[in-house]
Parts: C-alpha cells; sequence; structure tokens
C-alpha cells in the first residue's frame, strides 16, 4: 500500500434544511387560504366596511379624518394573499432569522381580515366600521402590561432564574395599587407599593431558587396559586366591606405637547399615563443595562456559565437575587399599571396576561427589544379577541383567546425559528 | 512569580485526597505534575485557585505565606487557571470573556470595549496568541478556546499559570502550538504548573517533574528519565505502555456500512456517505482530527442519531434505524466519547451504572421488579475483575476519578455478551496505568474473535490498537490503510488527501 495521490478532498458539504421552518410555512398558508376562500370570496362583491381615525377623545387630537371605506371581499382578498405569499417566501427561502416576526404579521393579518369580515356591511355585526385609532389605543394598555411583563421575565431569566411568577406579581401590584390610589388618590404612591410587594414576591422565589435549589417552576406556580386565592380572600374580607378602599380610580393620561396630536399614533404613543411613559423608559434603561455595562455583562454571564463566572470573582447568587427583585418589582409596577388602566381590582381580572408576557419573553428572545414587538403582536390579538366580539363574529371568544398560547407553541417548539434561552435558565447553582 | 506549597492537605469526609503534598515552582519554570487518575492533581490545583479551602498546609508567594481564600483573590495574586472544562461564555466574544469581571469602564458604568480590544491584541502579539477579539467562542475550536482561556489569565496579569489537562482536547497540531506558547510564556519569566497524562509531552517540556500517587509526592523526577521510568514511578509498578497482540486473522464480516449520510446537530452533513466493513477479530481504528465526522457516525451506529440514508448491517441484520435500546439488545456495545454525559448517570451509585443497559433484563430484573441482589453480585464482582477504585459500590459514580469512570463504562459494556464494540475516544484523560488496562480489554475482546470499531484522536493509540486504519476528514473516509503505515502519511490523510491504495 502506498499514498500516492496528495490532492485534498473536495470539500463541499451540502447543507440540509430543517424541515420544522417549513412545516410552519405550511401553517401559515393554511391560515392565509383559509381566510382567503372563507373571508375573501365568502363576502358579497358589494359588502364593505368603514375605517376610520378620528380618536373618541377629540381634546388632545383635535383633528378629524375622513373614513376610509374598503371593499371586504377585495381587501380580504389582497391581504390574504399577502400571508399566502409571506408563507410561500419562507417555505422556499426558509430565512435563518426573521421567521418569527413573519408567522407575527401573518397572525395579526389574519385578525384583521377577520374583523374586516365581521364589520361588512351584509354581516350579522350592526356595526359596520372599524375605528382604527380606538382600537390601538385600546389595545396599547394590554401591551404595556406584557411589557412589564415580559421585561420582568428578561431580568429574571437572563440571571438563569425561570420567573413563572409574573402572573402572581400582576395580582398582588393590582390589589395593593388599588388600595393605595384609593386612599391616597396618587398613583405615585401605588406604583411604590406595587414594586414593593414584587419585588417581595421575587425576594421569596429567588430566596427558595437559589437558597435551597428548589425547582423554580414549581416555587413559581406554587406563588401563582397562593396569590391568586389570596387576593379573592382579601378581596372578600377588605374590598367587599369597604368599597373605599376599591373606588375604581383610572390614572389620568398626560398628553405630550404637539406629538400627541400627529394624527393616528399621536394618541397611541403620546397621550398615555405616566405609566406608558415608565414603561419606555424601563425598557430603554434595562436594554441599556444588559447589553452595555459592565452590570449587564455580569448577568448574563451569570445566567449563561455561572461556574464562569464565579471563577473570576462574580457572585452568582448576588446577582441573581438582585435580578429576580429587580424583576419582581417591574412586574408589580406592571400589575398597578394594569390597575390603572382597568378600574378596580376584581378577582382574576389579570386573566392568565402573565403567561402570555412569558410567552412574549420567550418569542422575543430573551431581549427587551424582542419582547416590545412580540408585547404588540400578542397584545393586539388578544385585544382584537374580545373585540371581535361586538361584531358578533361566530367564532366563539376563547377560540381567538388560543391564539396567543397557539403561537407561543409554535415558537416553544422550535417551529418559528430557532430559540435559545440563556443556557443556565432554570438551572440552580450549587456552590462546592 | 516563586510559588510555595508547604505541607497541603485536604480531605473529603474520610478520605485523603493530597496528605502533607509539598512543591516549589521557580519563575520561568514549567513544573509538570504527574499522577494516576485519582492522586489529587486537580485537587491540589483547586486549593491553589482558591476554589477549595486546604485543611492544613499554607501557599507562600515569593516566600510570603498568602492564603488564598476564593478564586478571586488567586487572580488578583497573580494566578491564573486554565481548567480542564473550559470557563467560558459560549455565547460571548473573545473579548467579553477575557474582560468578564475585570472590565475597563467608562461613564455609566459602561465597558470600554474599545480599550479592552486594544489589550487582548497587544497580550496576543506579545505571546503568539493570535485570536480574533470579536470572535464567538462557539464558533471557534477548542484550541482557539483554549487561547483565549490562556489570554484571560495572562490579561488578569497572571504571573503564574496552572494549566490542567489542557491536550487532552487538542488535536496534534494544537498541542504543538500550546507547547510553543508555553516556551514563550516560560521565556517570559512566567511560572507554569503543567498536569498531562502523556509523558511525551512531560518529557518535552518539563524543567521539573513532581509525581503524585494516592495524595503524596512520591518523588520527582528528570525530564532525561524514560516513558517507562516515568511511568513506573507514577502507577507504582512496571506499566507495558505497548500492546501485544495476537496475529491478525480476521473472519466474516460482522459490521457493514454503506454510504451512510448523517447530519449533525445544525442539520449539515456530518457524515457524507461513507462505507466500510469491519470483520470479526478485527479492530478497526478510525482516525482523524476531532470535529470530521466521527462522533456522528458513531451515534448513527448506535441509534442516537438518525440516519438520513444509506444502511448499516450487524452480522447480516439490519440495524440502521434501531433505536439505542434496540441497538443495544442486537449485539452492539458502546463507549460514548463523552463519559459523564452519555456513559454515566453520575448521580447514581456504581452499581446501578454497571447495569444500566440491562437493568430489565434476567438476572438483574424478575417480573417487573429489580433484583437487588444480584445487581449488588454482579457490581462485586466487575469491581473486582476491573479493578475500579471506589470507597464502596454504592458510592455515586460522581465521586470516582475519570479514569475509574471510564473503567465502569468498560466493564459494563465488555462484561456483556455483546457481537462489536463501538469505543469513541476511549483513553481522553486516562493515566498510563488505566490505559494499558483499556487497551488490554480490548485486545482480549477481539481475540475472542470480535469486531471493533475504535474511534480516536490520538494516533498513538489508533496504530497500537488498530488492524487496520480507517482516516476520517470532512465526513469522508479519505483512506484506508495498515497500522505499517507512516504516522507522515496517515497525517496527510488526517488532513484531506486522498490515498491510492495499491489493490484496493
Ligand atoms: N468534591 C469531592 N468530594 C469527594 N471526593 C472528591 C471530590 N473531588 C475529588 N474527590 C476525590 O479525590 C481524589 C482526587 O481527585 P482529583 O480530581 O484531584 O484527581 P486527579 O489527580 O486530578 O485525577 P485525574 O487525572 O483523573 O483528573 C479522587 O479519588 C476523587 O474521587
Ligand atoms: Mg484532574
Amino acid at each position: 500500500m502506498s499514498l500516492v495521490s496528495t490532492t485534498p478532498v473536495a470539500t463541499t458539504t451540502p447543507i440540509i434544511k430543517s424541515a420544522r421552518t417549513r412545516v410552519i410555512a405550511v401553517i401559515m398558508a393554511v391560515i392565509g387560504l383559509f381566510s382567503f376562500v372563507v373571508f375573501g370570496l365568502g363576502s358579497t362583491v358589494r359588502s364593505h366596511a368603514a375605517l376610520s381615525f378620528t380618536p373618541l377623545n377629540l381634546v388632545n387630537a383635535p383633528w378629524h379624518l375622513g373614513s376610509l371605506t374598503v371593499a371586504t371581499r377585495w381587501t380580504d382578498i389582497v391581504l390574504s394573499l399577502i400571508i399566502v405569499a409571506l408563507a410561500a417566501e419562507v417555505f422556499i427561502r426558509q430565512p435563518s432569522r426573521g421567521v418569527m416576526p413573519r408567522f407575527g404579521i401573518a397572525a395579526i393579518l389574519f385578525l384583521v381580515t377577520l374583523l374586516f369580515w365581521a364589520a361588512r356591511t351584509d354581516g350579522p355585526s350592526q356595526v359596520n366600521s372599524v375605528n382604527v385609532t380606538s382600537i390601538l389605543v385600546g389595545c396599547s394598555a394590554t401591551v404595556m402590561v406584557l411589557v412589564f411583563g415580559s421585561l420582568s421575565g428578561v431580568m429574571c431569566e437572563r440571571a438563569g432564574v425561570v420567573n413563572i411568577a409574573i402572573e402572581g406579581q400582576f395580582i398582588a401590584g393590582a390589589f395593593l395599587g388599588s388600595m393605595i390610589a384609593s386612599t391616597t388618590g396618587n398613583f405615585f404612591y401605588a406604583a411604590i407599593a406595587g414594586a414593593v410587594v414584587g419585588g417581595l414576591i421575587g425576594l421569596v422565589l429567588a430566596f427558595f431558587a437559589l437558597r435551597y435549589q428548589s425547582d423554580q417552576i414549581i416555587v413559581g406556580i406554587v406563588l401563582v396559586t397562593m396569590l391568586s386565592s389570596l387576593s379573592s380572600y382579601l378581596n372578600l374580607q377588605v374590598f367587599t366591606p369597604f368599597p373605599n378602599f376599591n373606588t375604581g380610580n383610572l390614572a389620568s393620561n398626560l398628553a405630550i405637547p404637539i406629538l400627541s396630536k400627529i394624527p393616528i399614533i399621536g394618541p397611541v404613543l403620546f397621550n398615555q399615563s405616566a405609566f406608558f411613559y415608565l414603561m419606555i423608559v424601563l425598557v430603554a434603561v434595562v436594554s441599556f443595562a444588559l447589553f452595555k455595562t459592565r452590570y449587564g455583562l455580569h448577568v448574563r454571564a451569570v445566567g449563561e456559565h455561572p461556574r464562569a463566572a464565579a471563577t473570576v470573582g462574580i457572585n452568582v447568587v448576588r446577582v441573581r437575587y438582585i435580578n429576580v427583585v429587580l424583576g419582581g418589582a417591574i412586574a408589580g409596577i406592571g400589575g398597578v399599571a394594569f390597575m390603572a388602566t382597568q378600574g378596580q381590582f376584581q378577582v382574576g381580572y389579570t386573566s392568565g396576561l402573565g403567561y402570555i408576557a412569558l410567552a412574549a419573553l420567550i418569542f422575543g428572545r430573551w431581549r427587551p427589544s424582542g419582547a416590545v414587538v412580540a408585547s404588540i403582536i400578542f397584545g393586539l390579538t388578544v385585544y382584537l379577541s374580545y373585540e371581535l366580539v361586538t361584531y358578533q363574529v361566530p367564532v366563539s371568544l376563547y377560540f381567538l383567546q388560543m391564539i396567543p398560547y397557539l403561537i407561543t407553541i409554535g415558537v416553544v417548539a422550535g417551529l418559528i425559528g430557532r430559540v435559545r434561552p440563556p443556557a443556565a435558565d432554570g438551572q440552580p447553582y450549587l456552590r462546592d | 512569580m516563586q510559588l510555595e506549597l508547604r505541607g497541603i492537605t485536604k480531605r473529603f469526609g474520610s478520605f485523603t485526597a493530597n496528605d502533607q503534598i509539598s512543591l516549589k515552582v521557580e519563575p520561568g519554570q514549567i513544573h509538570s505534575l504527574l499522577g494516576e487518575n485519582g492522586a489529587g492533581k486537580s485537587t491540589l490545583m483547586n486549593v491553589l485557585f482558591g476554589l477549595l479551602r486546604p485543611d492544613e498546609g499554607e501557599i507562600l508567594i515569593d516566600g510570603v505565606v498568602t492564603p488564598i481564600n476564593d478564586s478571586g483573590e488567586a487572580v488578583r495574586r497573580g494566578i491564573g487557571m486554565v481548567h480542564q472544562h473550559f470557563m467560558l461564555v459560549p455565547v460571548f466574544t473573545v473579548a467579553e470573556n477575557v474582560v468578564l469581571g475585570f472590565e475597563p469602564k467608562k461613564s455609566f458604568d459602561r465597558i470600554d470595549y474599545r480599550a479592552a480590544t486594544e489589550d487582548i491584541r497587544r497580550l496576543s502579539q506579545e505571546f503568539h496568541l493570535e485570536v480574533d477579539p470579536d470572535a464567538v467562542i462557539e464558533n471557534l475550536p477548542v484550541g482557539l478556546q483554549q487561547r483565549v482561556e490562556i489570554l484571560k489569565a495572562l490579561s488578569h496579569d497572571a504571573e503564574l499559570l496552572i494549566l490542567d489537562e489542557p491536550t487532552a482536547v487538542l488535536t496534534p497540531q494544537e498541542i504543538d502550538a500550546l507547547m510553543d506558547i508555553m516556551r514563550s510564556l516560560a521565556a517570559a519569566g512566567k511560572s507554569i504548573l503543567f498536569i498531562t497524562h502523556k509523558l511525551k509531552e512531560v518529557k518535552a517540556i518539563a524543567d521539573v517533574i513532581t509525581v503524585i500517587r494516592h495524595g503524596q509526592v512520591v518523588g520527582t523526577a528528570e525530564p532525561s528519565a524514560s516513558e517507562s521510568e516515568l511511568a513506573s514511578l507514577m502507577v507504582g509498578r512496571d506499566v507495558q505502555l505497548t500492546v501485544t497482540k495476537s496475529t491478525y486473522d480476521p473472519g466474516d464480516e460482522v459490521l457493514e456500512v454503506r454510504d451512510l449520510v448523517v447530519l449533525d446537530d445544525r442539520g449539515l452533513v456530518a457524515v457524507n456517505g461513507v462505507s466500510f466493513d469491519v470483520r470479526a477479530g478485527e479492530v478497526l481504528a478510525l482516525a482523524g482530527v476531532q470535529g470530521n465526522g466521527q462522533t456522528e457516525l458513531v451515534e448513527a451506529l448506535v441509534g442516537m442519531r438518525p440516519v438520513v440514508s444509506g444502511s448499516i448491517t450487524l452480522k447480516g441484520r439490519d440495524i440502521t434505524h434501531l433505536s439505542p435500546r434496540d441497538a443495544l439488545d442486537a449485539g452492539l456495545g458502546h463507549i460514548p466519547e463523552d463519559r459523564q454525559r452519555d456513559g454515566l448517570v453520575l448521580s447514581m451509585s456504581v452499581a446501578d451504572n454497571l447495569v444500566l443497559n440491562t437493568p430489565r433484563r434476567a438476572p438483574f430484573a424478575r417480573r417487573g421488579t429489580r433484583n437487588l441482589a444480584a445487581v449488588k453480585e454482579n457490581a462485586q464482582r466487575l469491581v473486582r475483575e476491573f479493578d475500579i477504585r471506589t470507597t464502596s459500590i454504592e458510592a455515586p459514580a460522581s465521586s470516582l476519578s475519570g479514569g475509574n469512570q471510564q473503567k465502569v463504562i468498560v466493564a459494563r459494556e465488555l462484561s456483556r455478551n455483546i457481537e462489536f464494540l463501538v469505543a469513541s475516544q476511549p483513553t481522553r484523560g486516562l493515566d498510563v496505568g488505566s490505559i494499558e488496562y483499556v487497551h488490554r480489554q480490548f485486545i482480549e475482546h477481539r481475540n475472542r474473535g470480535n469486531g471493533s470499531l475504535i474511534v480516536s484522536s490520538e494516533l498513538d493509540e489508533v496504530l497500537a490498537l488498530g488492524d487496520r486504519i480507517a482516516v476520517m476528514f470532512e465526513g469522508r473516509i479519505s483512506g484506508i490503510v495498515d497500522p505499517t503505515t507512516s504516522r507522515e502519511d496517515i497525517g496527510l490523510l488526517m488532513a484531506g488527501h486522498t490515498t491510492e491504495v495499491a489493490g484496493v
């Protein structure tokens, strides 16, 4: 035997792409074809709906934009074809990034076609117009709460602790927030109270997770269950006999001069409560802190590889405590913010928003900016699913409310792009 | 820096891992620690780096007694450590990993990445440690990751560098590069504590050798000592460094692999149309630089990874798409590459680990319940036969040293009646005594007339065990040669050159 030729072997390694993106492309195509056939072809040529843009509250946005009449059939056909085109693009190109936003856009387009169809003139609904501005204003409250929640999740999970208790922190924040706002009439104190109680719940979670290495998900679920029962009990014992403690104040809006008068987006972004502006500041601060500062590098190191962090002198347990408490405080404020948009505390009225926030966190790939995008998509679907009831849509509200969770399952199953949590997320850290 | 350890003792419960260890490292010196698996080398280094507290003894730096309570303190005192398992955050860049914990700061707590990058560039140049500061760790080969670890230590002004088995995961080229780096560091006055099981490396680079056995210093040796002298000093008996095989007399084909295509975790083709046969009484050694598809090939053979196309036949039976359970039942034995992840359940006892792949079979189970007496009897027998050093058969596998963990797996797989053995990097991290032992077991398995596929990136091992040697490069077999082929020619095959083998 001898070695003769010394030419290197050709090194082309063909890439076989994962079939998963194709699955999601097929799902998108089915959605698009469904709306094409049912909403597009299913409506008559003459049916139409009116789009209006004038806000309900004209004080801050003193403009009247006329209304736009859309032919239901053609609009829905075009929007459905856009969904199908997105599906085709995903199927053929299989982009490695950005599948999630595409799927989100498809989901929203689907809801919009459904909305036009529901509001069409010859449909069962008496309402034949869609007020875009008020829908956006309306959903901004849900989006805001989801952003607070997912930002809390970012803080905790980036440091390696799963905070399932966001829902509980919402409930506690809303309960205490209503009480403080009712007695002091000041939402500033209510927000402080919410931050404190949310932080304390975070502290309990951190204590069990870090001191006793308990399963973080179980501790979180126990906390939510306990807090929701406790809130029912206290509601009965305190708010029912003393309604003065739960008077149902709403936070007043602070219109930003000039900006709030921009058509359509002005009322949505610049005529909001202080909580909304606080949320924007928090998103910016958390993004900056996580990705630009030493503190953020330490947090991310602790969430990815705690032992490596420890060998360079970072106190893993302390970083985790700090972040879980801060994250809890953010979720607590989110609870107050929710209460401030809904009025008085009611048992169970957060209705799982804390869990949707967790889904938004995953959808947003554990980034504050991603969490905002995800919260907008999810907030819009949640809000529209309620809104569609007024149009007498022949689909149960409950089915519509499943949409965010269906998207989440798709995300978690890795159907829509790859998501990768911080490597040590949910892992107890053992010092030895 | 001059470092002195005086009478260091470290106990784990009643077990003494370090017993009155004293040694001295001079500036600019490469000091090598030799010792069997479980001798206590890593424990000693962990004490020095502040990860463990000694029960007795003191550490002197430049003649001054310096207690080291945590690794942050060790780093501040000028001690750097490159761990056996890298302490790098995979998703961070090189720069982020290097500065972690010691970040240069700007206003608002921001990290001054420009200063950091410049620092890294300067150190890279000074010590010839080329690496791109903006590269993400997980995209780098292990050799470069290790460079980052060294850079990290140097950037903290380390004067003494601890390298705990740095070569175990490196390719031969990477090892040569590391040796050069170590020499230039020593020339710059840095002290190095170097742990390895490869005697060649010790002889090539060490200035001083200290040998540890059962937690005690048993002596020092000169680098000029022969490998067998070093080995017997380490193990306390004569070690046969070369295996003796009976004559090669292959029988019928046992395993046939045809046009196998397998994907890696990212969905890329890792095994690209591989075909080979292994016959009874034959060891096919699979050589190649790590990451050329060997891992995926082995995983496909034992059912841990789906086969895209092609076929695997074991004694005439198609086993291409079997689950791991069925593949094991069909008569495959598997010694996995990552023993801690795929070979053992670390938190379970030695006894349970020894029946891990047959827990539901007689005699270890009867009518759906476990027969603990049989499990215990089996464990006692295997621990005796295979000389597994453990405090008890009920001790968790995690408490064993690496070599003894590997013996548990070897004992489990070879004590079963298997048709074919698939072993991947079977002696990585093992001491010479354990290597001798494992190799002898493989050869006995072969001499009983069984087939084996042994994957190794260690050329010595490939040459010692293989009856034929297959070389893998970029997912293909670039050649199958016999073990008389020169190292240089095999090296060429490993680098992707093709062979024209006469008559094949
Ligand atoms: N945390 C621990 N608890 C109990 N025993 C331990 C612990 N760490 C190590 N040991 C034991 O101490 C002994 C020395 O282990 P050490 O890791 O120092 O060996 P080593 O010389 O580095 O071996 P190897 O060459 O296999 O890496 C072993 O018997 C090991 O089982
Ligand atoms: Mg060791």
